[in-house]
């Protein structure tokens, strides 16, 4: 499969305006998102999200390194013409209506702004009703739909949303996880920026940390959360099981009356299972141990801070 | 193309402006009231009578066309000076709001090329000021066409030179705004940019009660390259008042004036294709 987009080696770093003190934005950023896939850029703020973003659209110039997107350069709009970007705070025209915002950019995409096209991706963002009504009277979380419209004009092959549910309410933003499956479902590529860990993991199926303009981790979220030779084991509430019959088996207690235990291979686990039938426990559940994102993140932002 | 798609979203943008409104609204009003309040009353071609809300106001009996030189000559400087300081300060704006963060990140992530973006909001605004000048001298033509039977294109013709002057100003302004994003700085530059050339009209009379000096030199680099606006007032005034008019000298001023502007406009492009936003 072919990348949506590759970053080869990208240095960034901005300097006051009298070049006196400079911060590094991106420290040599690798990353390449085949196409087809919905990848999560999550970090902290001032990590160099943005930052890499702006790089991978030709809105910034990196200093060094190279960055291919839709298998030509950022700076070419024939790669531009085939993306889709929600920004992270977007100025929009308040004296026009969506519709008005929505046929002006498909015009800047050189594309004819049917009306029937446009009524239908407000349809889509869930903005039918304020199609007529001036923009300057929307809330957050409207512009952030309309954003969401303009970014899928073209039916674009690349999607980069910037905190595509910030300022969103919650069942504004499953309309927008369903929306986002759908754009996946046609065959296009997902990079999102978020900060909201929980709205990434339902999104996303592959995940990079950047930290400090770094990438620490990157990879499949299941890769990520699982914890590699630990397993997750809940027995069936009845016979009262002897909690130290367990623990001499090797099992620990974990959250919601669950017991986890590390073993470090099929065979090694299975004995331990077979130890704790054999002291009366009926398995119910088992399951790989994971953790969330959230302390993926920590335990990725300590390693790299060290 | 996309510049014109971008020079008319910026025109659709102004329409949405009150200052631009109340400018469309006044202009209309004056007009109104000219038409009102106006009675020429026109015997073989001949003005014989003007009065203004029911008072005489011209005894003299003369040709129409005559009678109507000092009338458009005064109208053209109204259009030129007022368009170029109501466009300095009403215009100020449109390059700042264009580089506003969350705009321009989202403008450069379109198929859209950076020069056609600067090209497109310098297109818009001379658009504007084309649109409010020959609104202004199209419709006193009108008016005092229908009130007297003199029909002339002149005045309409010389507020394009009003737009053409505001165009070189309005460059040095957006090529500012390329380095700082400033709706002040850009309205600054502007009025001094109409201050120079104004000075440098009087650019040979001045040099010559200036003592030597390093102010001296600046005022004369600084001069050499500013169009001298009261020049091309003063020609706009020749055109719309039919009086004679060198070509060639026209010529020279507007190759200049056009020249003037595509400098600074290559420098904000320069400037522009390589900042980051």
């Amino acid at each position: 499969m072919s990348a949506a987009f590759a970053a080869t080696s990208l240095h960034k770093r901005f300097r006051t305006r009298f070049g006196r003190t400079e911060s590094v934005a991106l420290d040599g950023v690798d990353l390449e998102v085949p196409r087809g896939e919905a990848f999560g850029l999550i970090g902290p703020n001032g990590a160099g999200k943005t930052t890499f973003i702006k790089c991978l659209l030709g809105i910034a110039h990196p200093d060094s390194g190279t960055v291919e997107l839709l298998g030509g350069r950022p700076e070419d709009p024939r790669s531009r013409a085939r993306v889709g970007y929600l920004p992270e705070r977007l100025t929009l025209p308040g004296a026009w209506t969506p519709r008005a915002f929505l046929a002006s950019v498909a015009r800047l995409k050189a594309l004819r702004p049917e009306r029937s096209g446009l009524d239908g991706l407000l349809a889509r963002v869930g903005l039918a009703e304020a199609a007529e009504r001036r923009i300057r009277g929307f809330s957050k979380g409207m512009r952030q739909r309309l954003g969401l419209a303009a970014a899928l004009v073209g039916a674009p092959d690349l999607l980069v949303l910037d905190e595509p549910t910030d300022g969103v309410d919650p069942l504004g933003r499953v309309e927008i996880r369903q929306l986002l499956a759908a754009e996946l479902a046609r065959g296009a590529t997902l990079f999102i920026n978020s900060h909201l860990l929980s709205e990434t993991e339902r999104i996303c199926k592959r995940i990079g940390i950047l930290s400090r303009g770094r990438l620490v981790r990157s990879g499949p979220l299941e890769a990520l959360t699982s914890v590699q030779q630990r397993w997750r084991v809940r027995f069936a509430p009845g016979p009262p099981l002897a909690p130290e019959a367990l623990l001499a088996l090797g099992f620990e207690p974990a959250e919601g009356g669950a017991w986890e235990i590390a073993a470090p291979d099929a065979p090694a686990l299975n004995r331990a299972l077979d130890g704790a039938r054999a002291a009366g426990a009926l398995l119910v559940e088992l399951e790989r141990a994971s953790r969330d994102l959230e302390e993926v993140l920590t335990e990725a932002l300590a390693a790299g801070a060290a | 193309m996309i510049s014109i798609v971008v020079a008319l979203d910026l025109l659709r943008e102004a329409a949405a402006r009150r200052w631009f409104l109340a400018l469309a609204l006044a202009l209309t009003g004056l007009l109104i009231l000219i038409v009102t309040s106006l009675r020429l009353e026109v015997v073989d071609g001949a003005l014989a009578a003007t009065r203004l809300f029911g008072q005489p106001l011209y005894h003299q009996i003369q040709p129409a066309d005559v009678a109507l030189r000092p009338v458009f000559l005064v109208a053209s400087q109204v259009v030129f000076w007022g368009g170029l300081c109501f466009g300095v300060l009403g215009c100020a704006d449109f390059g700042p709001a264009l580089l506003s963060p969350g705009r321009i990140e989202y403008l450069l992530s379109l198929p859209v090329r950076r020069w056609e973006l600067l090209l497109g909001t310098f297109l818009g605004v001379l658009a504007l000021a084309l649109a409010g000048a020959v609104y202004a001298s199209a419709g006193l033509v009108l008016v005092l066409g229908a009130k007297t039977g003199v029909w002339t294109g002149w005045p309409v013709v010389s507020s394009v030179l009003a737009a053409v002057a505001f165009g070189s100003v309005y460059a040095g302004m957006l090529a500012v705004t390329v380095w700082v994003r400033s709706a002040a700085l850009s309205a600054a530059t502007g009025a001094s940019l109409v201050l120079l050339g104004l000075l440098a009209t009087h650019r040979v009379a001045l040099l010559e009660v200036m003592g030597r000096g390093v102010g001296r030199t600046l005022f004369a680099g600084l001069t050499a390259v500013v169009p001298p606006l009261g020049k091309l007032a003063d020609a706009a005034g020749a055109l719309a008042s039919s009086a004679p008019l060198a070509p060639g000298g026209l010529v020279r001023l507007l190759a200049g004036t056009l020249a003037f502007a595509a400098a600074l406009l290559a420098l904000a492009a320069w400037r522009f294709e390589r900042r980051d936003f």
